[in-house]
């Protein structure tokens, strides 16, 4: 949870929420094909129900917000470049919705996607 | 680089309209690339999202530019062999989302282009068909009314066309109209779009790509933005002098009758390289040409004008003169302090004109507009010093509405933002005269905060309704003055409530009174009341200065 104190009481935001903010910009980003388990227990979980923090991890520490994001790349897309398009789109998307400033985002590529042979 | 220099320079060109080969298709990618280039900063104006990884414009011009340097030194013919190069240093290079998607997009095109050693119609439609499907095969969920939109009306035109038993060179205009129709209609499709009143930026330098190639094929310029002629009396040149870049100090127009036919493209850039602002007007075989250009080069535009038919009027104008007067004529302006990387930058909320000169002269690097009823909002004040050339900023809000964006948006950035919470500008201003741009950050930070105190705030304004508080009866149209920002006293004009509010703040026991008149007082009646309070605190100084705030007759300063 991260907290925030206005003059009417406190605002509570869910690591949740943040990561399926996270993942709605990520899937959206250009080049990325799918989000990875990033471990079994989620790679298991994600089978048995539809997980918003699936390859999501959100960690929260003095009020600061760590994203790491576990994603599979297309085959054949610059992955440097696909990496630090998803950087930046959940970075300006949780700034944007929250407020609040995001610490570190670590995008983890686990796999890559080959659809076309060439 | 050199053969995009040859295409570079603005001339007609002679694209043989024969077969297209890998060669050709070399000098269409180098003339797409210099139209992209020409149109960069067209399309970086268009980004609507403020991501820090640079501008979409510049993206795909250092994606093209890599695949350019890919082939640049081919002298492979096979059509199919040269795209796979271009596509393979399309993806090397690839930079940014636009860039990403760009890098598909001739992946796609060179795999349905493999075998075919020239361009043919049936492939080249295959092309764009395939083009699209690669692009739209990499991402979960595809965003309408982006370039992977305009790559999808693309293919489709293509095909069309096809229908159509159009040829290779057919099927690119028709490609290009649906392209450029695609781009405009991109703000339907993505509200983000229509909420920033733009097209998509990544589907316009699409859309600029292969513009570029139809352009070098009819022979159009790929240097500057279209050669316009305009009717002679459409030429205002009283108001041309919009804008005077350093070093273009002369302003040159030229009457001339041409003795033989004018190539307007050449004439174009020939003249293009005298100097900048060049306009051309045209009414009964009489030219007009209007340039700016350096002190050296002011004869020129004449000779050269000359050299191509009789001259009958001519106008030089010194820019820099007239801009001079100009400027002094608006003494007024505003001179920010300048910012070295490392120092301490001011950003100041202020409510008008006059306080923003106050703050700008005592070191502010950025005035924000804003006050009691207009409070900047969080981005306006992050957008004040997100461009500074340094990371160490203070923010004084000015206001005590002000303050929490103030904070939000230093929480919104990497840099070092302390926010020294001013609640009214006498406050601010105090808080200012403890700047040391190189000093200590803290350290400044505390004796801004601690100035701040030192100092006691009045405003008076006018009340807009009835109300009590403090036990203070007000009227609606009374005047009332708040002390430090609590309401301390109702009155019938501003001179009263001006004289009751200073003996209320024991003005008295301070030594220097200052005044801001805001800007619904005439400057006659400011002087006034600032005699008025002369007479009466004869011990005290007493400084007038115009506020040109909103709202607050005067705002005072004692301390």
């Amino acid at each position: 949870m991260t907290d925030e104190s206005t003059a009417l009481g406190h605002i509570r935001i869910s690591r949740r929420a943040i990561a399926t903010i996270t993942s709605q910009a990520t899937l959206k980003t250009y080049g990325v094909v799918g989000l990875a388990p990033k471990n079994f227990l989620d790679g298991l979980t994600n089978v048995l129900v539809n997980d918003p923090a699936h390859g999501i991890q959100v960690g929260i520490t003095d009020g600061l917000i760590d994203i790491d994001i576990y994603v599979i790349v297309e085959y054949g897309t610059r992955i440097k470049s696909v990496a630090a398009s998803v950087a930046n789109a959940v970075r300006y998307n949780v700034e944007k919705t929250l407020g609040m400033p995001v610490n570190a985002i670590n995008v983890h590529v686990q796999g890559l996607r080959i659809s076309n042979n060439d | 680089m050199e053969s995009i220099a040859a295409t570079s320079t603005g001339r007609r060109t002679h694209f043989s309209r024969g077969p297209i080969d890998g060669q050709a298709f070399k000098e269409l990618t180098a003339a797409g690339l210099t139209w992209l280039r020409t149109n960069q900063q067209v399309i970086n104006e268009l980004n609507v999202f403020p991501v820090p990884d640079g501008d979409t414009g510049t993206n795909m011009v250092l994606t093209m530019q890599a695949a350019w340097e890919e082939i640049a030194n081919s002298k492979e013919v096979h059509m199919g062999r040269v795209i796979h190069q271009l596509a393979q240093g399309a993806l090397m290079g690839a930079r940014g989302n636009s860039g990403v998607i760009l890098s598909q997009l001739w992946r796609g095109f060179a795999r349905a282009l493999a075998e075919q050693s020239e361009l043919n119609a049936s492939s080249f439609v295959e092309g764009f068909q395939q083009a699209r499907d690669t692009a739209y095969r990499g991402v979960v969920r595809p965003v309408e009314g982006t370039i992977l939109t305009v790559s999808a009306d693309m293919a489709e035109a293509a095909k069309e066309a096809l229908s159509k038993k159009l040829d290779v060179l057919e099927i690119l205009e028709q490609v290009v109209t649906a392209a450029d129709q695609s781009v405009q209609r991109t703000p339907d499709l993505l509200p983000v779009l229509r909420e920033a009143g733009v097209v998509d930026s990544g589907g316009m330098g699409l859309f600029i790509l292969f513009e570029g190639m139809l352009r070098y094929i009819q022979g159009d310029s790929l240097d500057t933005p279209e050669v316009s002629v305009q009717p002679l009396s459409a030429l205002d040149l009283e108001g041309a002098m919009q804008e005077v870049e350093p070093g273009q100090d002369y302003e040159v127009i030229v009457d001339f009758r041409p003795g033989r036919d004018l190539d307007l493209t050449e004439f174009y850039a020939d003249l293009e390289e005298m100097g900048s602002s060049i306009q051309i007007g045209e009414g009964d075989g009489l030219y007009r040409v209007h340039i700016h250009v350096p002190l050296e080069k002011r004869y020129e535009p004449i000779e050269y004008a000359m050299s191509l038919g009789t001259i009958s009027k001519v106008r030089m104008e010194n820019l820099m003169a007239q801009m001079e007067e100009l400027e002094s004529q608006h003494a007024g302006r505003l001179q920010l302090a300048p910012v070295e990387p490392g120092q301490i930058a001011i950003v100041a909320v202020s409510p008008g004109p006059g306080i923003s000169r106050v703050f700008a002269g005592l070191g502010a690097a950025a005035i924000v507009g804003g006050g009691q009823t207009m409070n900047p909002s969080t981005q306006e004040i992050l957008a004040a010093f997100e461009n500074l050339p340094t990371d160490r900023v203070v923010i004084l809000p000015n206001n005590k509405n002000i303050i929490m964006a103030a904070q939000a948006a230093a929480e919104l950035t990497v840099k070092r933002v302390a926010v020294v919470p001013s609640r009214t500008v006498p406050q601010g201003l105090a808080a200012m005269l403890c700047l040391d741009a190189g000093g200590d950050f803290d350290a400044v930070v505390d004796r801004m905060h601690d100035s701040m105190e030192q100092v006691e705030t009045g405003e008076i304004t006018t009340a807009t309704r009835n109300v009590e508080i403090d036990g203070v009866q007000v009227k609606e149209g009374k005047i009332i003055a708040l002390h430090n920002g609590r309401l301390v006293l109702a009155a019938d004009a501003v001179a009263e409530a001006v004289m009751s509010f200073l003996e209320h703040a024991k003005a008295g026991e301070f030594e220097l009174i200052t005044l801001f008149y805001g800007e619904d007082v005439p400057k006659n009646k400011a002087v006034e009341i600032a005699d008025l309070i002369r007479r009466n605190y004869p011990e005290q100084e007493v400084e007038l200065q115009e506020g040109g705030q909103p709202h607050y007759q005067f705002i005072f300063s004692i301390e």
